[in-house]
């Protein structure tokens, strides 16, 4: 990893039904970071604290190579788009192009023909009342908005929600156009496991307000699997032994389902053993998460 | 531009490799000629729905073997392979195939008489 958009460097936030942090994490430049984790897990926190809206008690949070701090605010903001989880609602009366114009006037950056290619491409429309949009309309018109002054960091808060099919590929599709400048960086905040596969290099577990890890996309997708094993009568395999080992069952006498995070390994450990591999798996980004929460909470008791 | 390259999700083999071994024979084998400018990395990345990371591998491991070259800001090429050396990789590449090969016999326990008698029929129908 080269430069990072986004350090974290020990940030602490307390509230009283929560805890985010302590946190160290660092965003890498020019790729796309997916936060996953259930709800409440801190996504949203996280968001806000990049924005300067939240401030943590403890710890450093630096943006684009600056320390957040009052003077440089602004600055900064000119250089972020930020797709929020909600829609605002206090601007519900203007129409769509009255917000833009209001935009336009803060971000020394705005450009309009990008606003409308992006319009375009998106397929929604900016002569409508905000609050007579539909939702997938909405979102389609605040992510145009988000994105219309070139920032140079988007941050999107569950990018896809209330968007069809169509207009989610379509949104990909932005994205990745988005993404072909080197200089840009994607933070973003999803459940959707599709939308990591089409679009994340980076993926980060935040759960309960902790990192549970960062790992490189592809990498981590390939490491997991489940095993369906059957071992000869009388025989002395013991599961816990095998690379990467995370749990087992005895499906019947003999008949073993094991799941692994170093299919690599694993496999090449097969091979010297007494036992035939019926299946393979890959598991899904969910259930890797899920065994990420099993751990963590293990170590926790 | 899309490249016929296919991913085996359930292979343990590391992503980039099997891409890598791909787009290897598709220029050794001339069906992608030199001057040809392949996809953008981000492209590359988003057709195969994999990270820019295991693409970012695969051409800059390409471009130290010599098959391809990046113009700063213009894209990445296919690079002129001479003949002595595409004929050299290309055993290189049926080579590792073999190997393979010999691997999944002996996992199976084929004995050497086996395997001979099997490649002796698929070589029957090899070239005809």
């Amino acid at each position: 990893m080269g430069e990072h958009a986004i350090t974290l460097q020990d940030v602490k936030l307390t509230r009283d039904h929560f805890t985010l942090g302590p946190i160290s994490l660092s965003i890498p430049k020019g790729y796309v970071t997916a936060i996953v984790g259930p709800n409440g897990s801190g996504k949203s926190t996280l968001f806000r604290m990049t924005m300067n809206i939240l401030k943590p008690h403890q710890g450093k949070v630096n943006v684009l190579d600056q320390q957040l701090n009052e003077q440089n605010d602004d600055e900064l903001k000119q250089l972020i788009g930020h797709l929020p989880e909600e829609a605002t609602t206090f601007d519900d009366f203007l129409k769509g192009f009255n917000k833009a114009q209001f935009h336009a006037k803060w971000y020394n950056n705005w450009n309009n023909d990008t606003y409308q290619r992006l319009l375009s491409s998106l397929t929604t429309r900016d002569d409508l009342q905000l609050k007579k949009m539909s939702k997938g309309m909405r979102r389609k018109f605040d992510l145009s908005i988000a994105m219309a002054h070139h920032p140079k960091l988007l941050l999107l808060d569950e990018p896809s929600s209330g968007l069809d099919p169509i207009a989610w590929k379509t949104m990909i599709e932005v994205l990745h156009q988005y993404m072909e400048s080197e200089e840009h960086t994607i933070l973003m905040a999803t459940h959707i496991v599709d939308e990591v596969k089409r679009l994340a290099d980076y993926i980060v577990f935040l759960v309960d307000g902790q990192v549970l890890g960062m790992y490189e996309k592809d990498e981590l997708l390939q490491s997991w699997s489940m095993y369906f094993i059957e071992v000869p009568e009388g025989s002395t395999f013991d599961a816990r032994h095998m690379p990467g080992y995370c749990e087992h069952k005895v499906v019947s006498s003999g008949f073993y389902e094991i799941i692994c995070s170093n299919s690599f390994e694993a496999e090449r450990w097969f091979d010297g053993q007494d036992l035939t591999v019926r299946s393979k798996q890959i598991l899904e980004l969910d259930e890797i998460l899920f065994q990420h929460m099993k751990k963590a909470r293990q170590y926790a008791k | 531009m899309r490249l016929p390259i296919g991913i085996n999700e359930q292979s343990a083999e590391p992503l980039y490799y099997q891409i890598e071994v791909q787009l290897r024979a598709l220029i050794i084998s001339g069906t992608l000629q030199a001057g040809t400018m392949l996809p953008s990395i981000r492209e590359l990345a988003s057709q195969l729905k994999c990270s820019v990371i295991t693409i970012k591998r695969v051409y800059s491991d390409l471009e130290a073997e010599g098959l391809l070259r990046t113009k700063q800001g213009t894209g990445t090429y296919v690079s002129q392979v001479e003949k002595e050396s595409r004929e050299e990789q290309k055993y290189s590449v049926v080579n590792e195939a073999i190997e393979q090969l010999i691997e999944a016999a002996q996992r199976v326990q084929c004995t050497r008489q086996q395997l001979e008698e099997l490649l002796q029929q698929r070589l029957k129908s090899y070239e005809s």
